[in-house]
């Protein structure tokens, strides 16, 4: 095969192949040990316990004692309990006041970060993405303080310009709007990295054609930028959505739930059976709740999926 | 030059004012954070914008070491996020290599079955995880904060796609070379993806340092406490305790724990900004 005017090959070269291929026969298990340790893990943690707690959603365990048989039980209870259905309310407000803001807000900044010729976007970039990196519960309590209402931060700046200060964390009305602002200011960094990384996939030509064509800023936004990132859109859409289903952290930490349960979201109602040792309702109600953010990722997925896809 | 003008104006002074806005922003309450900390106590309730370094003082830290265990749950912060840490950096480019360069019987489904858990959400397997841990006697347990999720999903998947980049020439000269299979992963694989190895770790490290949820639940006695649970705690026993409190020190004390946990992950932060950033980024391929 060597032509001969090259200098000879080294002899390993020539028996090479024959060993190596007795050798991969013989180390035929070599990917299966090194992908076991994932499915050890899961098997035990993940795999296991998740159908013992199936079981357990049909009866009525309490954490200690016997458990008996209740069938579906647990599950109407849950379904027709006001409670339960407030608390995805709740969640579903949240959402509302979380998603359309934060990619909005995101991609704006976004479309803005990514024009070559902006000064300090380092800078900018390691702003925006600091409070993702700071743990939840630090933060939480640094909202707990700022937002008080007889000496917190935010009312005393509202104090200083003539205006009276707001119940944000005790009233019915602020206690959502204010937790849903400590999620945005925590996670609206990664959103506009993650459309900073799709407006940068898009080859700059394409938009020098349209310039060239005549499009102005405004139709090149509605008809190139948008349905190119779409799918980061849709990313962060599913994503957040999940994130703000099972949000637990912000209420549990700085309202604990209030007041009068207007911050028990979906998460947190899961966790409050874990106090109340109502484990075989607890889990039916993980199982509820694992239905529904799937339906709600399928629906944005769908949703957000470009009409020639 | 002439195209990059058509293409892409001068950002304007009202964008530089947007992006300066949300800047502050983002910024401004890890700033007050750490510089009320650093106030005397009653300073934090009569001028909460006001901070003159001169009058700084660690008063609060002191009070706050005196009252909160905050040692106990860093140390405990610390040795959970090497342990487990150090399984995910062990086993999840293991396992990422193998699939991105073996061809097995069995692969796609092996594969699909990992995918499927990437879909589950945390929260479905909190209150079964307690179950089994109380089951095994595991609640208040070094092995309860350390051994679920530390293999996880997402990391090999990540680890798959930044090693199926990797030529594989390099690896069949290494076999030529008579390296063993592990020896090609250690001594080719490894450094040739030595960043996406660092973005992994940088990332790691913040979610096991940050991680709440699963720490809440799966130990309620001191001594095990992470460094986040303390934190609630004692941010519970602050909105508990309204009534006579001396909001100053209370709220001094709060401060100075929460600047302390923000502290590393931040100059972390600082220090490797870009792998941060690849590594967030990574997130979105999964999407």
């Amino acid at each position: 095969m060597t032509p001969a005017t090259l200098t000879p090959p080294r002899n390993e070269e020539h028996t090479a192949p024959a060993p190596l291929r007795t050798r991969r026969r013989r180390l035929f298990l070599t990917p299966y040990v090194f992908v076991a340790p994932f499915y050890v893990v899961f098997a035990a943690f993940g795999l296991y316990p998740l159908v013992f707690a199936l079981q357990l959603s049909f009866t009525n365990w309490k954490g200690a004692g016997e458990a008996r048989f209740i069938g579906l039980d647990n599950y109407t209870y849950l379904l027709t309990s006001p409670e339960f259905w407030a608390s995805l309310g709740n969640s579903a407000v949240m959402w509302l006041l979380i998603v359309p803001v934060q990619i909005v807000g995101g991609l704006a900044a976004a479309v803005l970060l990514a024009n070559a010729r902006l000064r300090l976007r380092g800078m900018f970039r390691v702003a925006f993405i600091a409070p993702f990196v700071t743990p939840l519960v630090a933060m939480a309590q640094v909202w707990i303080v700022v937002f008080d209402s007889d000496y917190g931060l935010v009312n005393h700046l509202l104090r200083l310009v003539g205006l009276p200060g707001v119940d944000w964390l005790t009233s019915t009305t602020w206690a959502k709007p204010t937790l849903a602002l400590l999620f945005l200011w925590k996670t609206t960094g990664f959103a506009i990295i993650i459309l900073l990384a799709g407006l940068q996939a898009v080859p700059s030509d394409v938009y020098e054609a349209a310039a060239l064509d005549g499009a102005s800023r405004r139709r090149q936004f509605w008809s190139l930028t948008l349905p190119l990132v779409r799918r980061s859109i849709a990313f962060l859409v599913v994503v957040q959505t999940l994130a703000v289903f099972q949000m637990f952290a912000e209420p549990f930490v700085v309202t604990q739930g209030g007041p009068y349960g207007s911050t028990t979201t979906g998460g947190l109602y899961l966790y409050n059976h874990i106090t109340a040792s109502d484990l075989g309702t607890g889990a039916a109600n993980s199982f509820l709740l694992v239905l529904l953010v799937f339906a709600l990722s399928l629906l944005s997925v769908r949703l957000l999926r470009s009409r020639d896809e | 030059m002439k195209h990059k003008s058509l293409s892409q104006p001068r950002p304007g002074p009202l964008q530089y004012v947007f992006l300066a806005g949300l800047a502050v922003l983002f910024v401004y309450p890890i700033w007050w954070a750490i510089s009320s900390s650093l106030k005397p106590p009653n300073e934090i309730v009569r001028a909460p914008l006001s901070f003159s370094p001169g009058s700084a003082t660690l008063h609060n830290y002191q009070a706050m070491f005196h009252d909160v265990p905050i040692g106990t749950g860093f140390l405990n912060t610390v040795l959970v996020v090497v342990v487990k840490g150090a399984l995910t950096m062990c086993f999840c480019p293991l396992a990422g290599y193998a699939f991105a360069k073996y061809r097995f019987p069995g692969r796609h489904l092996l594969f699909g079955v990992l995918m499927l858990t990437l879909m589950l959400p945390t929260l479905v397997l909190i209150i079964p995880l307690l179950l089994q841990m109380s089951q095994l006697g595991w609640v208040n347990t070094y092995q309860a904060l350390i051994l679920p999720g530390s293999i996880d999903a997402f990391s090999i998947f990540w680890m798959r796609q930044t090693i199926a980049a990797v030529p594989d020439e390099l690896l069949d000269a290494g076999r030529v070379d008579g390296a063993g299979e592990f020896g090609i992963f250690a001594r080719i694989v490894v450094p040739v993806i030595r960043p996406g190895i660092a973005a992994l770790g940088v990332l790691t490290t913040m979610n096991i340092y940050n991680d709440f949820v699963w720490p809440v639940v799966a130990v309620n006695d001191e001594s095990h406490q992470t460094l986040q649970v303390v934190l609630s705690t004692l941010a519970q026993n602050v909105t508990g305790n309204r009534i006579g409190a001396d909001f100053g020190s209370v709220w001094g004390e709060l401060l100075a724990a929460g600047s302390i946990a923000m502290l590393p992950v931040l100059l972390l932060f600082i220090l490797l900004q870009r792998h941060f950033i690849n590594g967030i980024l990574a997130g979105s391929v999964k999407g």
